[in-house]
């Protein structure tokens, strides 16, 4: 990859992702979100997206997991790495971008996770954990993953985590190898409910 | 991009010339198409051919319409022209990668891993014809998938659609102790050979061509294929000569044939040459216009495979030659895999024992190869899918331990050659960290599935939901302990089309429906008895239909009666030959029962999909892709580049402008001479005086007002050629060659109406 690449706005690329942790103790099988996300098709529950279908990989271990197909993004219940958590995958549409796009896609994750915590087929076994999150870019042209990027993007991350969160992020770091998609490890220094969360994002942007 | 803005790499600036140039230019070339129709410059059929020909295939949804368990709903894309007949453009779809034979290098799995996480799902979905397949990919991803792969040796062209498939081949091969030879050189030499050769360019329907080493052995899958290799020698004045067995006419599909011998030996020599005749013939007398008999099955069917026999040699026999038959010949001895390690025996573990897992993976995953001292392992991957981050590892793992040499399987695995025995224990802690170490490959615990619901058009029941239930209970019933068992296939299709194999496996299923009061319940076909040796050697017996819900109490019953009731190295195939359908039937009978809706909806949703069961997402499969006439092709190709020209112009770049016009009307030319001369050649000069015999000096190409005008206009371009730049003239030759394109059009409309009437 050339230096070039850190010349792009690697955030304007629709490929960002953000994944939220299940905390520690929840109890799950990802096999049982399959008929939860065909309801929440049914039922148009995912705002703002076009879902198409659900692709179920319970029989992979550390795999996707269940995943809701969107026209311009995936919903992945998954277990990469051996963590289970909610990964938002923007695909195709850029929606925005810089800061406007990070918060884009973290409003995007944080509604499916307030769903899942209240998914009464659930029962409440899902709690997500908001103070440490993985944010991506699967795009291997605009953000290669390399510490030149993490600094390319830092300033609008930061600021995007700002308004996310109400307050600074504690600690972002590279969190992928060379091979791998663009991955950052964030510490938000901050824990609030994913509702609390939701909250305070659309307060800030409204 | 306006003025301030910086323009970013793209793929094709990034991989620059490690894309190889031919590769480079087909995928230019379709994304020129691509954009063409997008402005609805290029019919849809026409365009669908074209994207199945590049293994860009649908998906199950694509029209638009998607049942969500109440009711069918429309779903909203935006406007766009169809990528297909009835088919979305913004709809995902799968693209097909093909893997010759499956071998697969470490760089290229690198690749597969990022593919699949950058444009696909996170995961590579390994096929029953040594393919990966990636799903849920968005058209205007596909150029720079294919870029990626192309910088890396691999190509989705003709993955899907009417012309030759990927060659598959035993992933033994070279280290096989059956084998008569190593036939890796030659499958890579007939798949570089049939790669977009004219002459497989014209098939009603695709074609499937398999290597086997031996005839003894499953690997190969040969009597299962349209055409099929098998490796034989002969002794020739005392020298061992080396050829093959050569059959066609296999298929599995609704109504299984075995493959006819055409030949049972033919030389080395001989073996491109005359699979390029059987391509002509079956191009000739093919069935074109049903599409449900249009497989070479029907066609050797239809002729006795004596006359289609005779057809073929006195093909062989017109076919000017080609030093591309014989030029691979003197490389095949130096096609060698290098281990990187020196082989060495599998050493007593040094505290004690091995551990259970490392034995039970030992006695099913390991094979010891022909070479001393080296195995190979099977990696056993659950209904053929592998994440990226497994590719990944498995890459460095087998940089560590093998090399290059991971090649997938027919049974949807992947399987490391060349591991020095010795390294056994390490390699199996390795793949275990990476949940790639699970024992039972190729047995009963090790099922096949076709993608069936999941994502398939054409699926009309859930094998991948089945065979992932399968999977479990089988597992929980330890079923693979009972010695009798331990080897027996499972194999599942979402129809009859057969893509899981179900014929040629021990248990095998496909996916139907049937109708309980006013509801549809999914049920599968039971077909027992498949054998899977001997290349795929016979099919199994249908039994009944049997609701999908019942399936895994029909594997219990099946499996327990033959533990109990077998005779002593019984097999299975025997035991049902013995037992009779009658009597199969008669014990499963009470298994054909569906309980009232309101007493159990359970029955009524299928396997991994609680939706309420349906076909109304049943849709317009692609596997026969679309019948487009060899010549609407070259018409095609010579829009494409008249459109390229007219970029050129656009440009400022009048001499390229001026040269990719006159290249435009030889293209149109020779699609026309093509129709009656299949031999014409790319030679300028050789197109130009064909065209002027057959439709210029014959006036059929003259326009009814305008006369020999627009053929003079590729005869001058012809005679002054492309220097000087000119505006004014790259221009008129623009416009010329646009012009001399639709007389092109017209004449084949006159042509074929001629034909119709005739």
């Amino acid at each position: 990859m050339t230096a070039q690449a850190s010349r792009v706005d690697a955030l304007s690329s629709p490929e960002l992702s953000v994944k939220l942790f299940l905390k520690d103790g929840s109890k799950i099988d990802v096999e049982e979100l399959v008929p939860v996300f065909h309801r929440w098709i049914r039922e148009d529950l995912l705002e703002d997206e076009l879902p198409i279908d659900v692709a179920g990989y319970a029989h992979v271990p550390k795999g996707p997991g269940t995943v809701i197909i969107c026209d311009h993004a995936h919903y992945y219940l998954d277990e990469r790495a051996g963590r289970y958590g909610l990964r938002y995958r923007g695909r195709r549409v850029a929606r925005g971008s810089g800061e406007e796009a990070v918060v884009r896609a973290f409003r995007s994750v944080l509604r499916a996770a307030s769903l899942l915590e209240k998914e009464p087929e659930l029962g409440g076994r899902y709690k997500f954990e908001t103070g440490r999150v993985e944010f991506g870019i699967t795009d291997r042209i605009a953000a290669p993953s390399r510490q030149e990027t993490l600094a390319a993007v830092r300033p609008a991350l930061e600021a995007a985590l700002k308004t996310v969160y109400g307050k600074p992020a504690k600690s972002l770091a590279l969190a992928s190898g060379a091979r791998e998609p663009f991955l950052v490890a964030i510490e938000a220094g901050t824990a609030p409910s994913v509702d609390a969360l939701l909250e305070q994002l659309t307060a800030a942007v409204r | 991009m306006t003025g301030g803005e910086m323009k970013g790499p793209t793929w094709a600036s990034e991989l620059g010339e490690s894309i190889p140039e031919v590769l480079g230019r087909e995928i230019d070339i379709f994304e020129t198409q691509m954009e063409l129709r997008r402005r609805g410059e290029v019919d849809e059929k026409l365009f669908a051919e074209t994207r199945l020909r590049r293994g860009v295939y649908g998906q199950r949804y694509d029209n638009g319409h998607r049942y969500d368990g109440e009711r069918n709903r429309q779903l909203a894309y935006r406007e766009h022209p169809t990528k297909g007949v009835d088919t979305v453009w913004d709809a995902p779809g799968m693209v097909r990668i093909k893997v010759p034979y499956g071998a697969m290098t470490r760089e290229q799995m690198d690749v597969l891993a990022a593919l699949a996480e950058d444009y696909a799902d996170g995961i590579s979905h390994v096929t029953t014809r040594q393919d990966i397949q990636l799903h849920f990919v968005h058209i205007e991803d596909t150029p720079d998938l294919m870029r990626r792969l192309a910088a890396v040796g691999f190509t989705t062209r003709e993955a899907c659609g009417n012309s030759v498939r990927n060659i598959t081949a035993c992933p033994l091969a070279g280290v096989c102790k059956t084998e008569a030879f190593d036939v890796s050189p030659y499958a890579e030499a007939a798949y570089r050979f049939l790669l977009g050769h004219p002459d497989v360019q014209d098939f009603g329907r695709k074609f499937k061509p398999a290597f086997s080493g031996c005839a003894h052995e499953a690997c190969g899958l040969v009597n299962m294929h349209d055409g099929g290799w098998i490796a034989k020698t002969r002794m020739e004045n005392g020298k061992v000569r080396r050829g093959f067995a050569f059959y066609v006419g296999g298929g599995l599909g609704a109504i299984p044939h075995p493959a006819q011998l055409v030949d049972e030996f033919v030389t080395e020599e001989e073996m491109l040459p005359l699979m390029q005749a059987v391509s002509r013939v079956f191009a000739r007398l093919g069935e074109k216009d049903n599409r449900g008999r249009a497989r070479i099955k029907f066609l050797v069917a239809k002729l006795g495979i004596e006359e289609f026999r005779r057809l073929v040699f006195e093909e062989r026999a017109k076919l000017p030659h080609d030093p591309r038959w014989t030029s691979y010949i003197p490389t095949v001895a130096d096609f060698k895999e290098t281990p990187v390690k020196s082989g060495a025996p599998l050493a007593p573990a040094t505290n004690g024992e091995h551990s259970a897992a490392f034995r039970a993976w030992y006695k099913t995953n390991v094979l010891p190869q022909r070479q001393a001292g080296y195995a190979v392992v099977t990696i056993k991957l659950p209904l053929g899918d592998i994440t990226s981050d497994q590719m990944r590892s498995l890459a460095d793992i087998a940089g560590e331990y093998t090399g290059d040499t991971v090649r997938l399987t027919v049974e949807q695995n992947m399987v490391m050659r060349w591991v020095r025995e010795a390294d056994l224990p390490r390699l199996h802690g390795a793949l275990e960290a990476i949940d790639l170490a699970e024992a039972g490959a190729e047995g009963i615990s090790d099922l096949t599935s076709c993608p069936g619901t999941d994502t398939c058009k054409l699926g009309i029941a859930s094998s991948r939901g089945l065979t992932g239930e399968l999977r479990k209970q089988v597992m929980e019933l330890d079923l693979a302990s009972e010695p009798a068992l331990e080897g027996l296939r499972i194999k599942s299709s979402g129809c009859f089309n057969s893509c899981g194999q179900h014929h040629i496996a021990d248990l095998g299923f496909y996916g139907i429906s049937r109708k309980k009061g006013n509801r549809l319940v999914p049920h599968f076909q039971v077909v027992l008895g498949g054998k899977w040796l001997e290349n795929g050697g016979s099919f199994g017996l249908a039994t009944l239909a049997i609701p999908s819900k019942n399936i895994p109490e029909v594997v219990r019953r099946v499996t327990s009666r033959f533990v109990k009731e077998r005779s002593a190295d019984e097999s299975f195939t025997d035991f049902i030959d013995r037992l009779g359908k009658a009597e199969v039937k008669g014990f499963l009978q009470d298994l054909t029962e569906v309980p009232p809706f309101e007493q159990d909806p359970s029955f009524y949703s299928d396997w991994g999909d609680p939706r309420v069961y349906t076909m109304d997402d049943y849709g317009e499969g692609e596997c026969a892709g679309e019948i487009v006439p060899l010549v609407e092709f070259g018409l095609q190709a010579s829009e494409r580049e008249v459109f390229e020209a007219q970029l050129f112009f656009d440009a400022d770049d009048y001499n390229q402008a001026k040269d990719m016009a006159y290249r435009a009307m030889l293209t149109a030319a020779k699609a026309l001479v093509k129709t009656e001369f299949l031999d014409i050649t790319d030679d300028a000069d050789h197109i130009v005086r064909e065209f002027r015999a057959r439709f210029h000096d014959t006036k059929r190409f003259h326009d009814k007002f305008a006369g020999a005008k627009f053929a003079n206009y590729l005869f001058v371009a012809h005679e002054v050629g492309g220097n000087g730049g000119r505006q004014d003239q790259a221009k008129q030759r623009v416009q010329e060659a646009q012009l001399f394109i639709e007389a092109a059009y017209a004449c084949y409309e006159r042509m074929s109406t001629k034909e119709a009437t005739a």
